[in-house]
Protein backbone atom coordinates (compact mmCIF):
# COMPACT_ATOMS: atom_id res chain seq x y z
CA UNK A 1 0.00 0.00 0.00
CA UNK A 2 2.82 2.21 1.19
CA UNK A 3 4.49 1.55 -1.86
CA UNK A 4 1.56 2.07 -4.04
CA UNK A 5 1.37 5.54 -2.20
CA UNK A 6 5.09 6.71 -3.14
CA UNK A 7 4.61 5.47 -6.74
CA UNK A 8 1.40 7.36 -6.91
CA UNK A 9 3.28 10.43 -5.63
CA UNK A 10 6.24 10.24 -7.45
CA UNK A 11 3.91 10.03 -10.87
CA UNK A 12 1.60 13.55 -9.62
CA UNK A 13 4.94 14.95 -9.31
CA UNK A 14 6.64 14.33 -12.79
CA UNK A 15 2.90 13.96 -14.21
CA UNK A 16 2.96 17.93 -13.27
CA UNK A 17 5.90 18.36 -14.74
CA UNK A 18 5.12 17.49 -18.28
CA UNK A 19 1.35 18.75 -17.34
CA UNK A 20 2.93 22.42 -17.02
CA UNK A 21 4.66 21.89 -20.25
CA UNK A 22 0.93 21.43 -21.77
CA UNK A 23 -0.04 23.87 -20.30
CA UNK A 24 2.27 26.59 -20.95
CA UNK A 25 1.52 24.97 -24.90
CA UNK A 26 -2.01 25.70 -23.94
CA UNK A 27 -1.56 28.76 -22.68
CA UNK A 28 0.32 30.57 -26.16
CA UNK A 29 -2.31 28.65 -28.06
CA UNK A 30 -5.09 30.20 -25.94
CA UNK A 31 -3.72 33.83 -25.79
CA UNK A 32 -4.14 33.93 -29.81
CA UNK A 33 -7.09 32.47 -29.60
CA UNK A 34 -8.52 35.03 -26.95
CA UNK A 35 -7.44 38.15 -28.83
CA UNK A 36 -8.04 37.17 -32.20
CA UNK A 37 -10.41 33.55 -32.34
CA UNK A 38 -7.66 32.14 -34.27
CA UNK A 39 -7.11 28.59 -33.59
CA UNK A 40 -3.21 28.67 -34.17
CA UNK A 41 -2.08 25.39 -35.43
CA UNK A 42 1.12 25.40 -35.46
CA UNK A 43 2.06 26.49 -31.83
CA UNK A 44 3.51 22.81 -31.31
CA UNK A 45 5.72 23.92 -34.22
CA UNK A 46 6.39 27.29 -32.72
CA UNK A 47 7.80 24.87 -29.69
CA UNK A 48 9.60 22.85 -31.68
CA UNK A 49 11.14 25.85 -33.47
CA UNK A 50 12.43 26.94 -29.83
CA UNK A 51 13.40 23.83 -29.10
CA UNK A 52 15.84 23.61 -31.94
CA UNK A 53 17.21 27.28 -32.02
CA UNK A 54 17.76 26.72 -28.49
CA UNK A 55 19.75 23.22 -29.41
CA UNK A 56 22.00 24.74 -31.81
CA UNK A 57 22.78 28.11 -30.26
CA UNK A 58 23.83 25.87 -26.94
CA UNK A 59 25.78 23.61 -29.14
CA UNK A 60 27.49 26.34 -31.03
CA UNK A 61 28.34 28.20 -28.33
CA UNK A 62 29.80 24.87 -26.98
CA UNK A 63 31.98 24.12 -29.60
CA UNK A 64 33.40 27.78 -29.19
CA UNK A 65 34.14 27.11 -25.66
CA UNK A 66 34.45 23.83 -25.11
CA UNK A 67 32.85 23.51 -21.87
CA UNK A 68 28.97 23.36 -20.94
CA UNK A 69 28.91 26.33 -18.34
CA UNK A 70 26.03 27.54 -17.30
CA UNK A 71 26.56 30.79 -18.94
CA UNK A 72 26.08 28.49 -22.34
CA UNK A 73 22.98 27.84 -21.22
CA UNK A 74 21.88 31.22 -20.05
CA UNK A 75 23.01 32.83 -23.19
CA UNK A 76 21.10 29.98 -25.43
CA UNK A 77 18.42 30.92 -23.72
CA UNK A 78 17.99 34.43 -23.82
CA UNK A 79 18.81 34.33 -27.74
CA UNK A 80 16.57 31.56 -28.06
CA UNK A 81 14.28 34.51 -26.52
CA UNK A 82 15.36 37.40 -28.93
CA UNK A 83 14.47 34.26 -31.39
CA UNK A 84 11.08 34.42 -30.36
CA UNK A 85 10.36 37.76 -30.36
CA UNK A 86 11.55 38.28 -34.01
CA UNK A 87 9.93 34.99 -34.77
CA UNK A 88 6.57 36.10 -33.38
CA UNK A 89 6.75 39.64 -35.02
CA UNK A 90 7.55 38.34 -37.97
CA UNK A 91 4.53 35.68 -37.97
CA UNK A 92 2.33 38.40 -37.06
CA UNK A 93 3.57 40.05 -40.43
CA UNK A 94 3.06 37.42 -43.04
CA UNK A 95 0.00 35.27 -41.51
CA UNK A 96 -2.42 37.78 -39.61
CA UNK A 97 -1.92 41.25 -41.19
CA UNK A 98 -2.06 40.48 -44.62
CA UNK A 99 -4.92 38.21 -43.86
CA UNK A 100 -6.89 40.76 -40.97
CA UNK A 101 -10.00 41.54 -43.15
CA UNK A 102 -10.23 37.76 -44.22
CA UNK A 103 -12.96 35.40 -42.20
CA UNK A 104 -10.99 34.33 -39.63
CA UNK A 105 -11.27 30.51 -41.30
CA UNK A 106 -8.33 31.71 -43.58
CA UNK A 107 -5.63 32.16 -40.88
CA UNK A 108 -6.59 29.12 -39.42
CA UNK A 109 -5.72 27.35 -42.67
CA UNK A 110 -2.60 29.70 -42.75
CA UNK A 111 -1.56 28.29 -39.33
CA UNK A 112 -2.27 24.97 -40.66
CA UNK A 113 0.29 25.39 -44.18
CA UNK A 114 3.03 26.77 -41.50
CA UNK A 115 2.99 24.14 -39.22
CA UNK A 116 3.44 22.41 -42.01
CA UNK A 117 6.52 24.28 -43.72
CA UNK A 118 7.76 24.94 -39.73
CA UNK A 119 8.58 21.02 -39.92
CA UNK A 120 9.99 20.99 -43.48
CA UNK A 121 11.88 23.96 -42.85
CA UNK A 122 13.23 22.67 -39.42
CA UNK A 123 14.25 19.26 -40.97
CA UNK A 124 15.83 20.60 -44.26
CA UNK A 125 18.55 22.82 -41.66
CA UNK A 126 18.49 20.20 -38.69
CA UNK A 127 18.83 17.04 -41.17
CA UNK A 128 16.92 13.69 -41.15
CA UNK A 129 18.60 12.30 -37.66
CA UNK A 130 17.22 13.29 -34.15
CA UNK A 131 19.42 15.07 -32.20
CA UNK A 132 20.36 14.39 -28.42
CA UNK A 133 19.09 17.38 -26.62
CA UNK A 134 21.31 19.66 -23.83
CA UNK A 135 20.12 20.51 -20.65
CA UNK A 136 21.76 22.14 -17.67
CA UNK A 137 20.70 19.38 -15.27
CA UNK A 138 21.86 16.40 -16.84
CA UNK A 139 20.26 13.47 -15.33
CA UNK A 140 20.45 14.72 -11.60
CA UNK A 141 18.07 13.64 -9.19
CA UNK A 142 17.21 14.14 -5.45
CA UNK A 143 15.69 12.03 -3.72
CA UNK A 144 13.01 12.64 -0.89
CA UNK A 145 11.38 9.62 1.49
CA UNK A 146 11.53 7.26 -1.10
CA UNK A 147 10.30 9.86 -4.12
CA UNK A 148 12.54 10.24 -6.68
CA UNK A 149 12.74 13.39 -8.78
CA UNK A 150 14.76 14.87 -11.30
CA UNK A 151 16.41 18.17 -10.97
CA UNK A 152 14.73 18.92 -14.76
CA UNK A 153 11.18 18.23 -13.61
CA UNK A 154 11.58 20.38 -10.31
CA UNK A 155 13.07 23.53 -12.97
CA UNK A 156 9.99 22.74 -15.39
CA UNK A 157 7.81 23.35 -12.23
CA UNK A 158 9.41 26.47 -10.69
CA UNK A 159 10.14 27.75 -14.52
CA UNK A 160 6.34 27.41 -15.47
CA UNK A 161 5.14 28.89 -12.05
CA UNK A 162 7.45 31.88 -12.49
CA UNK A 163 5.82 32.53 -16.46
CA UNK A 164 2.63 32.08 -15.45
CA UNK A 165 2.89 34.89 -12.26
CA UNK A 166 4.33 36.83 -14.98
CA UNK A 167 1.69 36.58 -17.17
CA UNK A 168 -1.01 37.34 -14.81
CA UNK A 169 0.70 40.18 -13.37
CA UNK A 170 1.27 41.81 -16.98
CA UNK A 171 -2.46 40.85 -18.10
CA UNK A 172 -3.94 42.32 -15.18
CA UNK A 173 -1.44 45.39 -13.94
CA UNK A 174 0.15 46.88 -16.63
CA UNK A 175 -1.59 49.02 -19.29
CA UNK A 176 -0.86 46.88 -21.81
CA UNK A 177 -1.54 43.78 -20.37
CA UNK A 178 -5.28 45.20 -19.75
CA UNK A 179 -5.23 46.78 -23.80
CA UNK A 180 -4.69 43.18 -24.76
CA UNK A 181 -7.56 41.93 -22.62
CA UNK A 182 -9.97 44.91 -23.90
CA UNK A 183 -9.09 44.58 -27.49
CA UNK A 184 -10.07 40.69 -27.27
CA UNK A 185 -13.20 41.33 -25.67
CA UNK A 186 -14.13 44.05 -28.28
CA UNK A 187 -11.74 45.34 -31.09
CA UNK A 188 -13.66 48.28 -32.20
CA UNK A 189 -14.41 49.67 -28.70
CA UNK A 190 -10.55 49.10 -28.19
CA UNK A 191 -9.20 50.90 -31.27
CA UNK A 192 -12.39 53.81 -30.19
CA UNK A 193 -9.81 54.26 -26.74
CA UNK A 194 -7.00 54.82 -29.10
CA UNK A 195 -5.29 51.63 -28.30
CA UNK A 196 -3.57 50.24 -31.87
CA UNK A 197 -5.51 47.06 -32.15
CA UNK A 198 -2.90 45.45 -34.79
CA UNK A 199 0.14 46.34 -32.40
CA UNK A 200 -2.29 44.46 -29.84
CA UNK A 201 -2.12 41.53 -32.27
CA UNK A 202 1.66 41.99 -33.01
CA UNK A 203 2.10 41.37 -29.40
CA UNK A 204 0.22 38.65 -28.83
CA UNK A 205 2.22 36.49 -31.23
CA UNK A 206 5.20 37.45 -29.99
CA UNK A 207 4.05 36.29 -26.29
CA UNK A 208 2.68 33.07 -28.04
CA UNK A 209 6.05 32.97 -29.30
CA UNK A 210 8.21 33.23 -26.48
CA UNK A 211 5.73 30.96 -24.34
CA UNK A 212 6.15 28.52 -27.44
CA UNK A 213 10.06 28.55 -27.48
CA UNK A 214 10.19 28.41 -23.13
CA UNK A 215 7.78 25.34 -23.33
CA UNK A 216 10.20 23.71 -26.12
CA UNK A 217 13.14 24.73 -24.31
CA UNK A 218 11.79 23.03 -21.32
CA UNK A 219 10.43 19.95 -22.83
CA UNK A 220 13.30 18.74 -24.95
CA UNK A 221 15.54 17.31 -22.59
CA UNK A 222 12.40 15.56 -21.27
CA UNK A 223 12.78 14.01 -24.73
CA UNK A 224 15.45 11.37 -25.34
CA UNK A 225 15.83 12.28 -28.96
CA UNK A 226 14.80 15.91 -30.22
CA UNK A 227 13.27 15.27 -33.70
CA UNK A 228 10.78 17.38 -35.95
CA UNK A 229 7.52 15.24 -34.60
CA UNK A 230 7.79 17.15 -31.35
CA UNK A 231 5.74 19.90 -33.30
CA UNK A 232 2.60 17.21 -33.33
CA UNK A 233 2.53 17.63 -28.83
CA UNK A 234 0.92 20.83 -29.77
CA UNK A 235 -2.01 18.89 -30.51
CA UNK A 236 -2.51 18.42 -26.81
CA UNK A 237 -3.00 21.92 -26.54
CA UNK A 238 -6.74 21.47 -27.50
CA UNK A 239 -7.26 18.86 -24.84
CA UNK A 240 -5.94 20.60 -22.16
CA UNK A 241 -7.69 23.98 -23.23
CA UNK A 242 -11.19 22.41 -23.90
CA UNK A 243 -10.64 20.80 -20.16
CA UNK A 244 -10.04 23.92 -18.73
CA UNK A 245 -13.24 25.59 -20.84
CA UNK A 246 -12.07 27.08 -23.96
CA UNK A 247 -10.44 30.97 -24.34
CA UNK A 248 -9.92 30.74 -20.47
CA UNK A 249 -6.23 31.28 -19.65
CA UNK A 250 -6.60 29.55 -15.60
CA UNK A 251 -8.57 26.62 -17.51
CA UNK A 252 -5.74 26.17 -20.56
CA UNK A 253 -2.74 26.09 -16.82
CA UNK A 254 -5.44 23.63 -15.20
CA UNK A 255 -6.34 21.57 -17.86
CA UNK A 256 -2.51 20.77 -19.03
CA UNK A 257 -1.67 20.48 -15.34
CA UNK A 258 -4.56 17.66 -14.87
CA UNK A 259 -3.58 16.11 -18.97
CA UNK A 260 -0.16 15.28 -17.35
CA UNK A 261 -1.18 14.25 -13.83
CA UNK A 262 -4.06 11.69 -16.16
CA UNK A 263 -1.10 10.64 -18.82
CA UNK A 264 1.59 9.77 -16.36
CA UNK A 265 -0.47 8.15 -13.98
CA UNK A 266 -1.78 5.84 -16.11
CA UNK A 267 0.99 5.08 -17.87
CA UNK A 268 2.44 4.15 -15.00
CA UNK A 269 0.29 2.78 -11.84
CA UNK A 270 -2.63 2.34 -13.52
CA UNK A 271 -1.19 -0.54 -16.54
CA UNK A 272 0.83 -1.86 -13.68
CA UNK A 273 -2.63 -2.99 -12.08
CA UNK A 274 -5.15 -2.66 -15.42
CA UNK A 275 -2.42 -4.12 -18.48
CA UNK A 276 -4.90 -2.95 -20.71
CA UNK A 277 -4.62 0.86 -20.02
CA UNK A 278 -0.70 0.72 -21.50
CA UNK A 279 -3.59 -0.08 -24.79
CA UNK A 280 -5.36 2.59 -24.78
CA UNK A 281 -2.77 5.41 -23.33
CA UNK A 282 -2.56 7.22 -25.94
CA UNK A 283 -6.90 8.28 -26.13
CA UNK A 284 -7.20 8.39 -22.26
CA UNK A 285 -6.56 12.14 -21.88
CA UNK A 286 -9.73 12.38 -24.71
CA UNK A 287 -11.58 9.62 -22.77
CA UNK A 288 -11.45 12.10 -19.50
CA UNK A 289 -12.41 15.21 -21.86
CA UNK A 290 -15.41 13.26 -22.74
CA UNK A 291 -16.23 12.14 -19.41
CA UNK A 292 -15.98 15.58 -18.36
CA UNK A 293 -17.35 18.04 -20.56
CA UNK A 294 -20.48 15.16 -20.67
CA UNK A 295 -20.86 16.74 -16.54
CA UNK A 296 -19.48 20.00 -17.26
CA UNK A 297 -20.18 21.54 -20.92
CA UNK A 298 -18.21 24.62 -20.95
CA UNK A 299 -15.17 22.97 -19.21
CA UNK A 300 -13.81 23.53 -15.94
CA UNK A 301 -13.19 27.17 -16.05
CA UNK A 302 -15.31 27.97 -18.71
CA UNK A 303 -16.80 31.48 -18.22
CA UNK A 304 -20.29 32.75 -19.06
CA UNK A 305 -20.34 35.17 -21.49
CA UNK A 306 -21.72 38.20 -19.42
CA UNK A 307 -22.24 40.18 -22.82
CA UNK A 308 -25.41 41.50 -23.17
CA UNK A 309 -25.96 42.54 -26.89
CA UNK B 1 -13.83 72.81 -35.52
CA UNK B 2 -15.05 69.77 -37.35
CA UNK B 3 -15.85 69.61 -41.08
CA UNK B 4 -17.57 66.99 -43.58
CA UNK B 5 -17.54 67.38 -47.06
CA UNK B 6 -19.22 65.30 -49.70
CA UNK B 7 -18.51 62.49 -47.79
CA UNK B 8 -19.23 58.76 -49.35
CA UNK B 9 -19.08 55.59 -47.57
CA UNK B 10 -19.63 51.87 -48.89
CA UNK B 11 -19.59 49.05 -46.73
CA UNK B 12 -18.64 46.31 -49.33
CA UNK B 13 -20.59 47.35 -52.35
CA UNK B 14 -23.20 48.55 -50.63
CA UNK B 15 -22.95 52.96 -50.35
CA UNK B 16 -24.25 54.07 -46.87
CA UNK B 17 -23.24 57.66 -47.09
CA UNK B 18 -24.14 59.73 -49.98
CA UNK B 19 -22.10 62.89 -50.18
CA UNK B 20 -22.35 64.03 -46.84
CA UNK B 21 -21.72 67.65 -45.61
CA UNK B 22 -21.76 68.56 -41.90
CA UNK B 23 -20.37 71.11 -39.75
CA UNK B 24 -19.68 71.05 -35.87
CA UNK B 25 -18.50 74.42 -34.33
CA UNK B 26 -16.25 75.52 -31.77
CA UNK B 27 -18.39 74.82 -28.21
CA UNK B 28 -21.51 73.74 -30.24
CA UNK B 29 -23.99 70.47 -29.44
CA UNK B 30 -25.24 69.69 -32.99
CA UNK B 31 -27.33 66.78 -33.17
CA UNK B 32 -27.77 64.01 -36.11
CA UNK B 33 -31.68 62.69 -37.03
CA UNK B 34 -32.90 60.07 -39.01
CA UNK B 35 -34.49 56.89 -39.06
CA UNK B 36 -33.02 53.43 -38.80
CA UNK B 37 -30.05 52.61 -41.26
CA UNK B 38 -30.28 56.53 -42.41
CA UNK B 39 -26.53 56.32 -41.82
CA UNK B 40 -26.16 57.90 -38.37
CA UNK B 41 -23.42 55.12 -37.04
CA UNK B 42 -22.06 55.18 -40.17
CA UNK B 43 -21.10 59.25 -39.74
CA UNK B 44 -19.72 58.84 -36.66
CA UNK B 45 -18.00 55.77 -37.48
CA UNK B 46 -16.49 57.47 -40.59
CA UNK B 47 -15.11 60.65 -38.42
CA UNK B 48 -13.57 58.14 -35.98
CA UNK B 49 -11.32 56.05 -38.64
CA UNK B 50 -13.99 52.73 -37.79
CA UNK B 51 -14.29 53.06 -41.62
CA UNK B 52 -12.63 54.70 -44.23
CA UNK B 53 -14.65 57.05 -46.88
CA UNK B 54 -14.40 56.50 -50.28
CA UNK B 55 -14.91 59.87 -51.02
CA UNK B 56 -14.70 63.32 -49.52
CA UNK B 57 -12.74 65.05 -46.68
CA UNK B 58 -12.61 65.70 -43.01
CA UNK B 59 -11.44 68.55 -41.00
CA UNK B 60 -10.59 68.13 -37.49
CA UNK B 61 -9.25 72.15 -36.47
CA UNK B 62 -7.97 72.33 -39.85
CA UNK B 63 -6.33 69.07 -40.16
CA UNK B 64 -7.40 66.33 -42.27
CA UNK B 65 -8.30 63.09 -40.70
CA UNK B 66 -10.21 61.12 -42.82
CA UNK B 67 -8.22 58.16 -43.90
CA UNK B 68 -6.13 58.27 -40.86
CA UNK B 69 -6.15 55.28 -37.85
CA UNK B 70 -8.28 55.65 -35.24
CA UNK B 71 -5.81 55.93 -32.76
CA UNK B 72 -4.52 58.91 -34.20
CA UNK B 73 -8.05 60.24 -34.61
CA UNK B 74 -8.37 59.85 -30.86
CA UNK B 75 -5.54 61.11 -30.29
CA UNK B 76 -6.32 64.46 -31.62
CA UNK B 77 -9.23 64.89 -29.15
CA UNK B 78 -12.44 62.72 -30.68
CA UNK B 79 -13.86 60.94 -28.11
CA UNK B 80 -16.44 58.29 -29.31
CA UNK B 81 -19.34 56.64 -27.18
CA UNK B 82 -20.45 53.67 -29.59
CA UNK B 83 -24.14 52.68 -30.29
CA UNK B 84 -24.62 50.14 -27.41
CA UNK B 85 -22.18 51.54 -25.29
CA UNK B 86 -20.04 48.61 -25.83
CA UNK B 87 -17.92 48.70 -22.44
CA UNK B 88 -15.59 46.47 -21.89
CA UNK B 89 -18.15 43.70 -20.11
CA UNK B 90 -15.08 41.35 -18.58
CA UNK B 91 -12.94 44.41 -17.18
CA UNK B 92 -13.64 46.52 -13.99
CA UNK B 93 -15.19 49.55 -13.82
CA UNK B 94 -11.77 50.50 -13.18
CA UNK B 95 -10.15 49.08 -15.89
CA UNK B 96 -12.63 50.51 -17.78
CA UNK B 97 -11.72 53.97 -17.55
CA UNK B 98 -8.21 53.14 -17.77
CA UNK B 99 -8.34 51.87 -20.63
CA UNK B 100 -10.20 55.41 -21.81
CA UNK B 101 -7.38 56.80 -20.27
CA UNK B 102 -5.05 54.52 -22.39
CA UNK B 103 -3.41 57.29 -24.74
CA UNK B 104 -2.30 59.22 -21.40
CA UNK B 105 1.28 59.05 -20.91
CA UNK B 106 1.63 60.43 -17.02
CA UNK B 107 -0.04 57.98 -14.16
CA UNK B 108 -0.96 60.57 -12.10
CA UNK B 109 -2.63 62.57 -14.38
CA UNK B 110 -4.50 59.29 -15.52
CA UNK B 111 -5.63 58.74 -11.92
CA UNK B 112 -6.59 62.24 -11.19
CA UNK B 113 -8.91 61.82 -14.44
CA UNK B 114 -10.63 58.87 -12.47
CA UNK B 115 -11.09 60.79 -9.59
CA UNK B 116 -12.55 63.49 -11.83
CA UNK B 117 -14.89 60.74 -13.19
CA UNK B 118 -15.96 58.70 -10.21
CA UNK B 119 -16.93 62.25 -8.70
CA UNK B 120 -19.26 62.82 -11.47
CA UNK B 121 -20.86 59.53 -11.11
CA UNK B 122 -20.28 58.44 -7.22
CA UNK B 123 -22.05 55.48 -7.86
CA UNK B 124 -19.52 54.13 -9.96
CA UNK B 125 -16.94 54.81 -7.51
CA UNK B 126 -18.18 52.00 -5.33
CA UNK B 127 -18.46 49.89 -7.98
CA UNK B 128 -15.02 50.19 -9.30
CA UNK B 129 -13.60 46.30 -8.57
CA UNK B 130 -16.86 45.20 -10.34
CA UNK B 131 -16.90 43.50 -13.81
CA UNK B 132 -18.73 46.17 -16.03
CA UNK B 133 -20.89 43.63 -18.00
CA UNK B 134 -22.76 43.10 -14.92
CA UNK B 135 -23.96 46.49 -14.12
CA UNK B 136 -27.70 47.74 -15.07
CA UNK B 137 -28.06 49.43 -18.63
CA UNK B 138 -27.89 52.76 -17.53
CA UNK B 139 -24.92 52.45 -15.21
CA UNK B 140 -23.65 50.78 -18.39
CA UNK B 141 -24.14 53.75 -20.51
CA UNK B 142 -22.50 56.21 -17.50
CA UNK B 143 -19.39 54.22 -18.02
CA UNK B 144 -19.31 54.50 -21.80
CA UNK B 145 -19.80 58.15 -21.47
CA UNK B 146 -17.01 58.68 -18.64
CA UNK B 147 -14.92 56.26 -20.40
CA UNK B 148 -14.49 58.69 -23.56
CA UNK B 149 -14.38 61.60 -21.55
CA UNK B 150 -10.91 60.60 -19.68
CA UNK B 151 -8.80 62.50 -22.13
CA UNK B 152 -10.94 65.43 -22.46
CA UNK B 153 -11.66 65.12 -25.77
CA UNK B 154 -12.47 68.45 -27.45
CA UNK B 155 -15.01 66.78 -29.22
CA UNK B 156 -17.38 64.12 -28.55
CA UNK B 157 -19.42 61.67 -30.52
CA UNK B 158 -22.43 60.43 -28.78
CA UNK B 159 -24.45 57.64 -30.49
CA UNK B 160 -27.52 57.20 -29.53
CA UNK B 161 -27.15 57.20 -25.64
CA UNK B 162 -30.24 56.66 -24.78
CA UNK B 163 -30.93 53.63 -26.44
CA UNK B 164 -32.74 50.48 -24.49
CA UNK B 165 -32.77 53.26 -21.39
CA UNK B 166 -35.90 53.46 -18.86
CA UNK B 167 -37.71 56.76 -19.13
CA UNK B 168 -36.16 58.54 -16.15
CA UNK B 169 -32.78 57.26 -17.48
CA UNK B 170 -32.96 58.79 -20.49
CA UNK B 171 -33.60 61.71 -19.12
CA UNK B 172 -31.16 62.03 -16.50
CA UNK B 173 -28.76 60.84 -19.63
CA UNK B 174 -30.18 64.05 -21.47
CA UNK B 175 -29.27 66.09 -18.24
CA UNK B 176 -25.63 65.07 -18.17
CA UNK B 177 -25.37 65.98 -21.76
CA UNK B 178 -26.68 68.90 -20.99
CA UNK B 179 -23.99 69.35 -18.08
CA UNK B 180 -20.95 68.42 -20.63
CA UNK B 181 -22.27 71.07 -23.15
CA UNK B 182 -22.81 73.92 -20.64
CA UNK B 183 -18.91 72.81 -19.53
CA UNK B 184 -17.65 73.60 -22.81
CA UNK B 185 -17.82 69.97 -24.40
CA UNK B 186 -18.51 70.24 -28.31
CA UNK B 187 -20.60 67.19 -28.77
CA UNK B 188 -22.09 65.72 -31.90
CA UNK B 189 -24.80 63.65 -31.03
CA UNK B 190 -26.84 60.67 -32.75
CA UNK B 191 -30.47 59.90 -31.52
CA UNK B 192 -33.96 58.95 -32.67
CA UNK B 193 -35.33 60.59 -29.42
CA UNK B 194 -35.88 63.51 -31.40
CA UNK B 195 -37.71 66.32 -29.01
CA UNK B 196 -35.21 65.64 -26.26
CA UNK B 197 -32.51 66.22 -28.72
CA UNK B 198 -33.39 68.70 -30.48
CA UNK B 199 -34.34 71.10 -27.42
CA UNK B 200 -30.96 70.83 -26.10
CA UNK B 201 -28.81 71.18 -29.35
CA UNK B 202 -27.82 74.34 -31.16
CA UNK B 203 -27.99 73.15 -34.61
CA UNK B 204 -29.53 69.83 -36.58
CA UNK B 205 -28.97 67.85 -39.37
CA UNK B 206 -31.85 65.33 -40.37
CA UNK B 207 -30.19 62.69 -42.53
CA UNK B 208 -32.16 59.94 -44.70
CA UNK B 209 -30.70 57.47 -46.63
CA UNK B 210 -27.23 58.52 -46.52
CA UNK B 211 -28.45 61.87 -47.76
CA UNK B 212 -28.58 65.21 -45.35
CA UNK B 213 -32.11 66.52 -46.34
CA UNK B 214 -31.98 69.50 -44.15
CA UNK B 215 -30.65 71.10 -41.34
CA UNK B 216 -31.20 74.09 -38.82
CA UNK B 217 -32.15 74.95 -35.50
CA UNK B 218 -34.39 73.73 -33.55
CA UNK B 219 -36.78 76.37 -34.20
CA UNK B 220 -36.46 75.68 -37.69
CA UNK B 221 -36.44 72.22 -38.11
CA UNK B 222 -39.88 72.09 -36.02
CA UNK B 223 -41.46 74.44 -38.50
CA UNK B 224 -40.74 72.22 -40.95
CA UNK B 225 -43.76 70.25 -40.15
CA UNK B 226 -44.57 67.59 -42.90
CA UNK B 227 -40.49 66.74 -43.26
CA UNK B 228 -40.75 66.05 -39.03
CA UNK B 229 -43.47 63.29 -39.59
CA UNK B 230 -41.80 61.71 -41.93
CA UNK B 231 -38.06 61.76 -41.80
CA UNK B 232 -37.75 62.62 -38.36
CA UNK B 233 -39.60 59.39 -37.15
CA UNK B 234 -41.37 61.19 -34.56
CA UNK B 235 -44.85 59.41 -35.20
CA UNK B 236 -42.80 56.24 -34.30
CA UNK B 237 -40.90 57.52 -31.28
CA UNK B 238 -44.43 58.45 -29.61
CA UNK B 239 -45.55 55.19 -30.28
CA UNK B 240 -42.20 53.48 -28.33
CA UNK B 241 -43.01 56.49 -25.43
CA UNK B 242 -46.26 55.06 -25.33
CA UNK B 243 -45.02 51.60 -25.08
CA UNK B 244 -42.30 52.71 -22.11
CA UNK B 245 -45.07 54.60 -20.30
CA UNK B 246 -48.19 52.03 -20.40
N1 LIG C 1 -20.92 46.57 -41.15
C1 LIG C 1 -21.83 46.79 -42.13
N2 LIG C 1 -21.81 46.04 -43.26
C2 LIG C 1 -22.69 46.26 -44.25
N3 LIG C 1 -23.65 47.20 -44.20
C3 LIG C 1 -23.73 47.97 -43.11
C4 LIG C 1 -22.82 47.81 -42.01
N4 LIG C 1 -23.12 48.71 -41.06
C5 LIG C 1 -24.18 49.41 -41.56
N5 LIG C 1 -24.53 48.97 -42.77
C6 LIG C 1 -25.62 49.51 -43.60
O1 LIG C 1 -25.40 50.89 -43.79
C7 LIG C 1 -26.62 51.61 -43.67
C8 LIG C 1 -26.47 52.65 -42.58
O2 LIG C 1 -26.29 52.02 -41.34
P1 LIG C 1 -26.07 52.80 -39.98
O3 LIG C 1 -25.76 51.80 -38.94
O4 LIG C 1 -25.12 53.89 -40.20
O5 LIG C 1 -27.52 53.41 -39.74
P2 LIG C 1 -28.10 54.18 -38.50
O6 LIG C 1 -28.68 55.44 -39.02
O7 LIG C 1 -27.09 54.30 -37.44
O8 LIG C 1 -29.28 53.23 -38.04
P3 LIG C 1 -29.84 52.91 -36.56
O9 LIG C 1 -30.74 54.02 -36.20
O10 LIG C 1 -30.59 51.64 -36.74
O11 LIG C 1 -28.67 52.78 -35.67
C9 LIG C 1 -27.69 50.57 -43.37
O12 LIG C 1 -28.36 50.31 -44.57
C10 LIG C 1 -26.94 49.38 -42.90
O13 LIG C 1 -27.60 48.21 -43.27
MG1 LIG D 1 -26.94 53.64 -35.56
Amino acid sequence: MDSLFTGLLQESISGTALGCIYALIALGFTLIYKASEVVNFAQGELMMVGAYVNFFLVTSFMAESGEPTGWIFLSGFIGSILFAVLFGWFLDRIINRPLKDEPVFSVIMATISLSIILRAVVSMFAGPMSLIPVSPFGNQIVAVGGIVISILDISIIVSAILLVVLFYYFFHKTKWGIAIQATSEDPVAAQLMGIAVKRVYGLVWIFSAIVATISGILLAPRMSLLDTSMGFLGLKAFPAAVLGGFGSITGAIAGGIMMGVIETISMGTLSFYFSWIKEINDIIVWIVLIAILMVKPDGLFGVEKVRKV
Amino acid sequence: MLKLVGVETFYGKIKALHGVSLEVKEGQLVTILGANGAGKTTILKTISGLVEPEHGTIHFNGQRIDGEDSEKIVALGIGHVPEWRRIFPELTVEENLLMGGFLIKEKELLYERMEEAFRHFPILEKRKKQIAGTMSGGEQQMLAILRALMIRPKLLLLDEPSLGLSPILVRDIFTTIKDLHQSGVTILLVEQNVNRALSIADYGYVLTTGKILLSGTYEELLNEEKVREQYLGEGKYMRRSKLWSG
